[in-house]
């Protein structure tokens, strides 16, 4: 196998890699953008229909310094997890993956799941999602 | 006696030559990855048994082997060269994912596209080196760091080279770990990595969820139609998750549907790795290849979010950009653990699950792209 920039003309290579890159950008930017318009417009309809004051979107908190307050993003990373480690497994496990990747409050977030019924005892000393 | 001396004729350990010998070494080796260091056990473990299998040798024309019509791996296969199963895989992959964070943050989205851009050196690199242009698009897909859709496409343009297309996109998949934290510490700075992104973002509604599915495939398929195999299955997966009308389809779809197609994937594409159709001077380019599409892929993310940054007031931390990869969540995971080895503080998985997420749709529409050109 040699090294021929040759044959990418002789291809139309410069052709393609060109366009399909100003089109996978172009096609994501255009999505990037309606989707940061999407709450404003679905906002313009939800007034248009009801005639009463849309409920302004308020900051959520769904990082780190919160992480508990969310639900959403605190089951969304604790099933990441829990990818590798079958449908049923060991809370002692989870723990110790989420203590490696540094996790803020471990203890808390999975009390926090099972109380909320998004972690289910199996009944054989394991667990599995609620929607697994 | 000749009889019994015919019967060991046809054994295997009479027919093994020391391509099926290293190819089942090969099979042995990523069971051991998977089950031992657990890397992408998901898939390896059924890719590595497959190999094993794959490579036992077998007197041809019994209708035993994936290459001879009529054998039940030949059947099973049909699922991989039809580009069933990589569609039944996105079906899953929609009704698992979650794009709030996405939706709250559009702007990463651009990581993802700009993450694609190893898809495009690759093209150029692998028809400089002889491959022909559907080879050539098969190998670029890999850049794309998605098995499913490098298996969809390899099946589609060249068929030929799926063995070793998956091989390679699962391999490095598996070894994230190792190719990209030394290039994103190479193409950043320590300042850089310290950037701390903005943990409260804005609240996306249940609506928004609902009607992304829709517009997303309404702009992605109308812009590259060849995509719709993919990003149609993987739109109504996500449908079904977030509309919350049809839990029992969305947990079907996220669990026993998925994960019968990937064993049945895995295994195929293993058992397609025969020795005497895999070991080829063609597979070692791919593999060549392979890992220079996920690098660059890796690098265009990380400078991509660094040009970004010439113009954000909000500066975004540029480690973000090799999340952009579609390989979910082990990129993210990585990128994070990156960001912590400089802060334990700073808190990035959920910024990079949104590239992630951009990053499958991305390569997806890419897939779509090649196809189209090469079909034109």
């Amino acid at each position: 196998m040699i090294f021929d920039l040759s044959r990418i003309a002789a291809n139309n290579g410069w052709a393609m890699a060109f366009t399909g890159a100003i089109l996978v950008l172009s096609g994501l930017s255009i999505l990037a953008l309606i989707i940061s318009q999407l709450h404003k417009i679905i906002g313009f309809f939800e007034k248009q229909t009801k005639g009463l004051p849309v409920e302004e979107t308020k900051p959520a908190p769904v990082g780190h310094a919160d992480l508990l307050n969310d639900l959403e993003a605190t089951v969304t990373l604790y099933q990441s997890l829990t990818a590798g480690l079958g449908e049923r497994f060991d809370l002692a496990q989870l723990y110790r993956l989420a203590h490696k990747d540094q996790l803020p409050h471990p203890h808390l977030s999975l009390r926090t799941l099972r109380e909320n019924g998004f972690l289910i005892a199996s009944g054989d000393g394991t667990f599995s999602w609620k929607n697994a | 006696m000749e009889l019994a001396l015919d019967f060991l004729k046809n054994t295997g350990f009479a027919m093994a030559d020391w391509r099926y010998l290293m190819m089942i070494l090969i099979g042995i080796l990523f069971c051991y990855l998977s089950i031992a260091k657990k890397y992408e056990p998901l898939l390896l473990l059924p890719i590595g048994f497959g190999i094993i299998i794959g490579n036992i040798p077998f007197f041809k024309g019994f209708g035993l082997g994936i290459y001879e019509d009529n054998s039940v791996l030949h059947y099973l296969y049909f699922g991989v060269t039809s580009g069933l199963y990589p569609s039944i895989v996105f079906l899953g992959l929609g009704a698992m994912t979650d794009f709030s964070s996405m939706l709250a943050r559009p702007k990463l989205m651009l990581l993802g596209a700009a993450a694609q851009m190893g898809i495009y050196f690759t093209l150029l690199s692998a028809l400089a080196l002889g491959f022909d242009p559907k080879e050539s698009a098969s190998v670029a897909i890999i850049g794309g760091a998605d098995g499913p859709t490098s298996i969809f496409l390899t099946a589609k343009l060249a068929p030929h080279l799926i063995g070793p297309v998956a091989i390679a996109a699962y391999s490095y998949m598996a070894l994230i770990p190792i190719i990209q934290p030394p290039i994103m510490r190479l193409l950043t700075t320590r300042r850089e990595r310290l950037i701390r992104m903005p943990d409260t973002e804005r609240h996306v509604s249940r609506k928004e969820l609902v009607f992304f599915p829709v517009v997303g495939v309404l702009l992605c398929c109308f812009l590259a139609p060849a995509s719709i195999p993919l990003l149609g299955p993987f739109f109504l997966g996500n449908i079904l998750k977030v509309s919350g009308v049809v839990d029992r389809l969305a947990k079907t779809a996220s669990s026993a549907v998925i994960d019968t197609a990937t064993i049945f994937l895995g295994f195929t594409v293993g058992a397609s790795t025969q020795a005497d159709v895999f070991i080829t001077p063609k597979a070692l380019g791919i593999f060549f290849l392979g890992s220079i599409a996920f690098s660059i892929a890796t690098a265009s993310g990380v400078l991509f979010a660094k040009l970004m940054n010439l113009f954000l007031k909000e500066k975004i931390n540029p480690l973000l950009g090799a999340a952009g990869v579609s390989a979910v969540p082990g990129s993210a995971r990585e990128v994070h653990l990156t960001a912590q080895k400089e802060d334990p503080g700073n808190y990035l998985l959920m910024h990079a699950m949104a590239c992630n997420a951009s990053g499958v749709i991305g390569s997806a529409i890419c897939a779509g792209i090649l196809w189209s050109f090469m079909m034109g």
